[in-house]
């Protein structure tokens, strides 16, 4: 069959297919420009000026150091939580399944502001759970443990939905085959079923991460203190303008994208490999 | 199997459609825009009243006077409230632009002349109270001090309790969370209570046991895991609080005691020091959209109806008079003013 019936090797098609990828890469700069709206609105409102006063001005740095510390610590919470919820929720080994999928997504659709006015009656100081973490010298308002409780709470079951979509993407029958080679449980998790699911597994992380570090609906109500950036945005913005408020965006946004950037990457050239 | 990718994948495109979806929980209540048709009463206006007000006047502006004004204009009503110190900072930075401005306190109102507006009307006093809870450990005895079974110099020594779990806003935000500072400044020397009883009940002005969201205050009380939170009257009133009402002297609700006020003071954590001021409510128009539905919405605060809804939500009338460039405020205001 010759290569091309048509002189320079050329068919109609050809040129439909460059209108159609013309026409895709249009729109897909139309949404990501859109997309980026904010964040370009942001770059054309910060000045010099502002930015550096507002940084240099006395703790302002602070909220930075407790929302990386606190976005840490809910992190590994949702990680060594989580994940076993995840993986037993994509494996249909929990009674059940469905129910707990509802559950997550009730989670999901839940307000952040009502997520933190609920928490109040479910770890105020004065509810048998209160006192309990009192007895533990723990509490759960205004401190570093309930700013941490109000992030896994807001970033859950984004991390959990997304970990268990990882989950599934692994084939049931490379787990049985290296089961019926001979390997224990627990080994042909860290040598199949991590390793496959390990791209959606970072995703899942990323999208956790970016949750758990804005997190302020449900912060606001529960963690006024310590106050991270989200709260420090909020009450710069009453308290000194938008002036004042914008640089620490621009912090949120430095500090928060290479973690979900890097997972990004990493997960897409993972993909491409196989 | 293939059911259970399906299951997956619809949990999944859920998820990304959260992800998109989702937003930052906000503070600030903004309240339903309304369109109005009926035709009696006062003269009918086009356009709408976009009203800013502080936080404590959503439920008085957004179920009362809103619906009220409509009805009695045909013209359209939107609202949104916040801290007033902040709405005042969004309305200097152009990021909200409404044209009618009710504030607790006048700084608010007179940080924005003569850029936005060079006068403002009082209708009503705020005052302070202390809002409790009668279910908590203390509340046998705070029911016993807001019936007046006991001196009122109790409530502080009880606030001054070592695990008495005060709750009050934010002064570097707002303007209660000042003024209930420097309410327990006053009550120190008003009371006679002993040297050192204000710094036992406060702490640092911006103590973290005892700071919060003024949304989150209101709840905490209402889900009992407060003892006692700074409110307004209005406040109490409306969200059906028990509580402490304080004298004058320290309650910062009557205006001619302003120089009584004015002696306590809050240090911020800018460096900035704000001395008492009393708390009232104070109204003024802004910028060239649809004045005349802005000057209606104002006139009609200060009408009878409008003045009969203040008192109902458990504010103190005081006589409407206006203040700053009084000769620059609206013909349609002055009418309203002068009864």
């Amino acid at each position: 069959m010759p290569r091309s019936q048509f002189p320079g090797g050329r068919s109609p098609g050809a040129g439909l297919r460059r209108v159609s990828a013309l026409a895709s890469l249009s729109v897909g700069v139309v949404v990501w420009v859109a997309l980026l709206g904010p964040v370009i609105a942001l770059g054309a409102h910060l000045s010099y000026g502002a930015t550096r006063a507002s940084l240099a001005a006395p703790g302002a740095l602070t909220p930075l150091v407790v929302s990386l510390e606190s976005a840490a610590i809910s992190l590994a919470v949702l990680v060594i939580g989580c994940s076993p919820l995840a993986y037993l929720l994509a494996h249909d080994r929990l009674p059940f399944a469905r129910l707990w999928e509802a559950g997550m997504l009730v989670a999901l659709m839940m307000p952040p502001l009502v997520i933190g006015l609920l928490l109040v009656f479910m770890v105020g100081p004065l509810t048998p759970i209160g006192r309990g973490l009192s007895d533990l010298h723990l509490d759960a308002t205004n401190t570093l443990f309930a700013l941490v409780i109000a992030q896994v709470y807001e970033a859950a079951p984004y991390y959990v939905l997304g970990a268990q979509s990882a989950f599934s993407t692994v084939d049931p029958r490379l787990e049985q085959q290296a089961g019926m080679l001979g390997d224990p449980p627990r080994r042909v998790l860290r040598r199949v079923t991590l390793p496959v699911a390990a791209p959606g597994l970072a995703m899942a992380l990323a999208v956790g991460w970016a949750r758990a570090i804005g997190a302020f609906g449900a912060v606001l109500i529960v963690a006024y203190h310590p106050q991270g950036l989200p709260l420090q945005i909020w009450t710069t913005l009453e308290e000194r303008g938008l002036a004042a408020a914008l640089p620490f965006a621009l912090l949120l946004l430095l500090v928060a994208l290479p973690l979900p950037l890097a997972a990004y990457a990493w997960s897409a050239r993972a993909r491409v490999r196989r | 199997m293939a059911r259970r990718r399906r299951a997956v994948g619809t949990v999944t495109a859920a998820l990304v459609a959260g992800i998109l979806a989702a937003g930052c929980g906000s503070p600030a209540g903004t309240g339903a825009a309304s369109t109005g048709t009926a035709s009696t009463g006062a003269a009918r206006v086009s356009g709408t009243a976009d009203v800013a007000y502080a936080g404590s006047l959503q439920l008085l502006n957004d179920t009362v006077l809103g619906p009220d004004f409509t009805k009695a204009t045909g013209a359209a009503y939107q609202g949104r409230g916040a801290g007033a110190l902040g709405l005042s900072k969004e309305i200097a930075s152009g990021e909200i632009t409404p044209n009618v401005f009710e504030s607790i306190g006048s700084a608010p109102i007179t940080a924005l002349e003569p850029r936005f507006t060079t006068w403002y009307v009082q209708v009503a006093a705020s005052p302070l109270v202390v809002a409790y809870n009668p279910d908590g450990p203390d509340g046998p005895e705070l029911s016993r001090i807001a019936k007046g079974a006991r001196p009122l110099s109790d409530l502080f020594t009880l606030m001054a309790t070592p695990g008495f779990l005060l709750g009050r806003t934010d002064p570097a935000t707002d303007p209660q969370g000042q003024a209930f500072y420097e309410m327990v400044e006053l009550a120190q020397t008003a009371l006679h209570l002993p040297a050192g009883t204000a710094g036992k009940v406060l702490g640092s002005p911006s103590n973290p046991t005892q700071i919060f969201a003024e949304t989150a205050l209101e709840s905490r009380l209402e889900a009992g895991q407060l003892d006692a939170a700074s409110a307004f009257l209005s406040q109490a009133v409306q969200l059906h609080l028990h509580y402490i009402a304080l004298p004058a002297t320290i309650d910062f609700g009557d205006p001619s005691l302003a120089g009584t006020y004015a002696r306590a003071h809050v240090a911020l954590a800018g460096g900035q020091t704000v001395h008492g001021v009393p708390l009232v409510v104070d109204v003024t128009t802004l910028g060239q959209t649809d004045p005349a539905a802005a000057t209606a919405f104002v006139a009609g605060l200060l009408s009878p109806s409008g003045r009969a809804a203040f008192r109902s939500a458990g504010y103190q009338l005081l006589p409407p008079t206006a203040f700053g460039q009084v000769s620059a405020v609206p013909a349609v205001v002055r009418r309203a003013l002068d009864g």
